[in-house]
């Protein structure tokens, strides 16, 4: 029984082997070459292009590559993930606000054009009193146009936000390209500008009255305890 | 009394100078961020009004800077930013600003801070 088991062994061996070398000879056809000298022949020697060894070689360094490249897969959704979403969110969030503040500033500032006109017709029309509070009135009117500007400020920097975060997502993803083919991607043309100017991440032009109160309740205290 | 109006934003100072000449105060400098602000700064400026973000100099910085000098320690600071989270609020505090507009303001607002701060009335909330 055991003579029996260890020639089914040898056997099966020997059939995996055969297998082996037939799926060899499909890749290089070397004529009638026997077996056993061939794959000696491949095993010793670094000139053939594949061979046993450079077949065994080759395995290795394509495990070890896929192995990297899975690392550098995580690694870099990891980075993705950490980086893009939440910022990506943040400034559609913030150009969706610059679009409202912009909407918001031009209809205020056309409304009180409309009011300014009539207080012309007004001044035109009336008599002396009537003109100094059409007057006054105007000049309310137009000063409220000024203070409405202050949008220009709060949306510039909302802008120069997005305009940083756009930037930082480039380079991110231009570290991501290189990692897989730094041939291909190791150059960059042109170097992505920051926008100049300091801003503010969170600039908004909304609940103003309330973001006031805050500073009030903090600086009321202060007064307080100081 | 002289105003130093400090903010980067050239649209914004034109707003702040314009709402000071809305209620009497006429005579004003500007400077575009605390360097320039520290340099245009002296014992003849009456009141401060800053921004916060601001390059080469915040506005926070430059309040530190300012009451480092033994000219700037008195002079009242009203800080006018978007910035309005807590923390902010409370490192404004600490560097020596002594009252806080946000952005936007509207010039009834201004008038009150400033008029409370020359005065040395409590200011009201809102």
């Amino acid at each position: 029984m055991a003579t029996n088991h260890v020639e089914d062994s040898l056997y099966d061996s020997e059939a995996a082997l055969r297998l082996v070398d037939a799926a060899l000879t499909e890749l290089r056809d070397d004529g009638d070459e026997p077996f056993t000298d061939r794959a000696h022949r491949l095993s010793t020697t670094d000139a053939s292009p594949i061979g046993l060894l450079g077949l065994s070689r080759i395995l290795v360094r394509a495990y070890g590559e896929i192995t990297n490249l899975l690392g550098n897969l995580r690694e870099s959704r990891a980075m993705l993930e950490d980086a893009a979403v939440e910022r990506l969110q943040h400034t559609h969030d913030k150009l969706r606000e610059v679009s409202s503040a912009t909407e918001v500033a031009a209809t205020d500032i056309l409304n009180r054009l409309e009011t300014a006109v009539t207080l012309v017709d007004v001044l035109e029309a009336g008599d002396q009193p009537v003109r100094t509070t059409a007057a006054a009135s105007l000049r309310d009117e137009l000063f409220a146009m000024m203070a409405a500007m202050q949008f220009q400020d709060i949306t510039a920097q909302q802008l120069n936000y997005a305009s940083s975060v756009l930037v930082e997502m480039e380079q991110r993803m231009a570290q991501l390209a290189r990692i897989f083919d730094p041939a291909a991607f190791g150059v960059v043309t042109g170097t992505p500008t920051a926008p100049t100017g300091a801003f503010d991440p969170a600039a908004s032009t909304e609940n103003a009255d309330v973001r006031q109160a805050v500073a009030d309740a903090i600086f009321d205290t202060n007064r307080r305890t100081g | 009394m002289k105003f130093l109006v400090v903010d980067d934003s050239a649209t914004m100072r034109r707003i702040i100078v314009n709402s000071l000449q809305r209620i009497g105060y006429t005579d004003c400098v500007e400077a575009a961020d605390g360097v320039e602000a520290l340099e245009r700064y002296s014992s003849a400026i009456g009141f401060i009004i800053t921004d916060w973000n601001m390059p080469n100099m915040s506005g926070v910085d430059f309040a530190r800077a300012l009451r480092a000098r033994d000219d700037g320690r008195a002079v009242p600071v009203l800080m006018v930013t978007t910035r309005s989270v807590r923390d902010d609020i409370v490192a404004a505090v600490a560097a020596g600003v002594n009252n806080y507009v946000v952005k936007p303001f509207t010039p009834q607002v201004l008038k009150e801070k400033i008029d409370a701060l020359l005065t040395g009335a409590p200011v009201a909330a809102g």
